[in-house]
């Protein structure tokens, strides 16, 4: 398999912060990366640099070959790019169906004037954006609440229209910034269910998470961070039995995965 | 196909509230028939105007604008400038207007792209600050303070076959302002229904997450503004012709505060509620009349009564009111939603 997407020496400060100090990585097409590291590893300033809502300091970025270094978050979105957030970002005044549907803003393809005059270019995408909305809200497990308001949602089921609503941009990779926080078990058992269907129809998924259980069940791969830094990667029986990442983690969330 | 994917497929249906708009336009004129209260119409019309216009921005794009007065004098004295000094024709000079207002609300967001909230806010009141300074002092062109004397109304239409329209009496011009509003309407509600009113909302409710979408924020906000300012600068272009005369003093910023009242109260983020805003701050006034700026101590205590008491404005507490007097039957009929 072959990598997606690659990182070289990424390095990010804030102020004093060192919060990624030179990491690189390759993510193989087609699986299942998980980023794990204890609280503060700069996990989820990994994952802004990737998605482009932070600009490295230094480093590059390579996307199925292409450059990403200078890209906004937005034009990353148009190469195949998604991602959800660790505090969630709804639209919470709309409703379910809307905030998924605002996930299609790059696939419109409707003469211009028609957004003013509605013609048939203009119903014909109306239709298939709401077919495909609802789709994507069955995936989820939301299809009966499409009409409501997103912030009237229970936390896990936020988390869920969130990986709703950025699966409709289509991404060709889709990171997840701790898709389990917050989430009882049988939520996870759901979410662990979707990563694997997200992976078996061709999306590359990069998951942020501190669930050592869900990890170890979906993963394909484990890179973990301490600190900005890289400590070790490979398979997650591998990670498991590391003795440095469970020196990282002694006494923490890990623990719990290593009993399992 | 599922029921739910129905439910999500369903129109509404518009055009019975279009056909009684017509009605009620064609209407206005004859229940108020005395020259003072067609005028008042006239008014209420363009104020309808720039209550849409500045909701584009303020209420589906969530940007908040103070400068609207300022999209306003430049359609007022762009048609008039070109008509008076230049002898264009006023449907001309009124396309030139609307497309500089435009532009220049483009511009305005451009150079403001980076502010929020309340920067923004200060950016754009200091826009139509200057705007009014520039009326002021670039007496060459807009006669400064003295202000522009002796303006026409629109010229008369004269179609094949039809009689002569003429603008000179205040029904007519109330029916072409207002014409043109409800175009206006239809268009805008066209627009916000549309993929591109999905994405001002969600740029309204969270930038970064829109950004996380595909949505290039700046563009759509520059297109927000623009398309507000062009509808302001329309409203403008029928100013002059109504009043007959230009002063800088018809665009102070105490302005833009009337449009923002009349978008808040009326109901900010939906269609009807800046159109009522516009008609009751049009008409309370009028009917409790009094002193000198009265008009402005009805503004400012409605805006505060609503911001404080009801912030979805009188279409929001409408929606609760008849909720409540249907009572249950109305919690039924909406079904579903436990
Ligand atoms: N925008 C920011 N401004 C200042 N400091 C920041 C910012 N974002 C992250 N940091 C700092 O960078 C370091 C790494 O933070 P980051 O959020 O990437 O960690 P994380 O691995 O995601 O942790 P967690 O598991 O708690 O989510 C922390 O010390 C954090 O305080
Ligand atoms: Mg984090």
């Amino acid at each position: 398999m072959s990598a997606l997407l690659e990182a070289k020496e990424l390095r990010k400060s804030f102020g004093g912060v060192k919060a990624v100090q030179g990491i690189s990585l390759s993510i193989p097409e087609h699986s299942i990366y998980a980023v794990i590291g204890p609280n503060g590893a700069g996990k989820s300033t990994m994952m802004n640099l990737l998605s482009g809502t932070y600009q490295p300091d230094a480093g590059e970025l390579l996307f199925a070959g292409r450059q990403l270094a200078g890209l906004p978050a937005h034009q990353r979105v148009r190469l195949g790019l998604a991602r959800t957030f660790q505090k969630i970002r709804l639209f919470k005044q709309l409703s379910l169906l809307d905030n998924v549907l605002a996930g299609f803003h790059i696939h419109h393809k409707v003469p211009a004037w028609q957004y003013l005059i509605p013609g048939a270019a203009f119903w014909r995408d109306w239709t298939h954006c709401r077919e495909q909305g609802m789709a994507l809200l069955e995936f989820v497990g939301l299809a009966d609440l499409a009409m409501q308001r997103a912030g009237s949602l229970a936390y896990g089921q936020q988390r869920m229209l969130e990986i709703a609503r950025a699966m409709a941009t289509g991404p060709r990779l889709f990171m997840l910034d701790e898709p389990a926080a917050g989430l009882n078990s049988v939520e996870v058992g759901f979410l662990l269910q979707r990563l694997k269907d997200m992976r078996e129809r061709g999306i590359t998924v990069v998951v942020v998470e501190h669930n050592m259980d869900l990890v170890m069940k979906v993963a394909d791969h484990v890179f973990v961070m301490d600190r900005g830094e890289y400590l070790f990667e490979g398979a997650p029986r591998e990670v498991q039995n590391n003795p440095k990442v469970i020196e990282a983690y002694l006494g923490g969330e890990f623990t719990g995965g290593l009993d399992s | 196909m599922s029921r739910r994917v129905a439910d999500a497929l369903s129109r509404p249906v518009r055009w019975p509230a279009f056909l009684g708009a017509l009605v009620v336009i064609a209407l206005l004129p004859m229940v108020l028939g005395t020259p003072y209260w067609r005028g008042i119409l006239v008014v209420c019309a363009m104020n309808v105007l720039l209550a849409m216009s500045l909701n584009l921005v303020i209420g589906y794009t969530g940007q908040l604008s103070l400068g609207q007065s300022g999209f306003f004098a430049i359609g007022a004295y762009v048609t008039t400038v070109l008509l008076k000094s230049y002898g264009w024709n006023f449907w001309l000079a009124g396309v030139a207007a609307v497309l500089a207002a435009g532009l220049v609300g483009l511009l305005l967001a451009a150079f403001a792209a980076r502010l929020r909230g309340h920067y923004l806010g200060i950016a754009s009141l200091g826009f139509a600050v200057i705007v009014y300074q520039i009326l002021i002092n670039w007496e060459s062109v807009t006669k400064g303070v003295r202000g522009i004397y002796g303006i026409m109304p629109p010229p008369p239409i004269r179609l094949p076959g039809l009689p002569e329209i003429s603008f000179g009496n205040q029904a007519t011009l109330f029916y072409l302002v207002a014409g043109i509003a409800l175009c206006v309407y239809v268009i805008l509600d066209n627009l916000v229904r549309s993929p591109i009113g999905e994405t001002l909302r969600a740029i309204r409710e969270d930038e970064i997450s829109a950004a996380s979408l595909g949505v290039n924020g700046a563009r759509w906000k520059a297109f927000s503004f623009g398309v507000s300012a062009a509808i302001a600068g329309l409203a403008g272009c029928f100013y002059p012709g109504f009043v007959g005369t230009l002063v800088p003093d018809a665009f102070g910023i105490v302005e833009s505060f009337t449009m923002l009242a009349m978008v808040i109260v009326g109901g900010m983020g939906t269609m009807i509620g800046p159109v009522i805003g516009a008609v009751v701050l049009t008409f309370l006034p009028e009917v409790l009349r009094g002193f000198g700026d009265f008009r402005l101590i009805v503004y400012g205590l409605a805006l505060t009564l609503v911001v404080l008491f009801m912030p979805g404005g009188i279409l929001q507490a409408w929606q609760i009111l008849t909720a409540r007097l249907r009572g249950t039957e109305a919690s039924e009929s909406t079904g579903g939603g436990r």
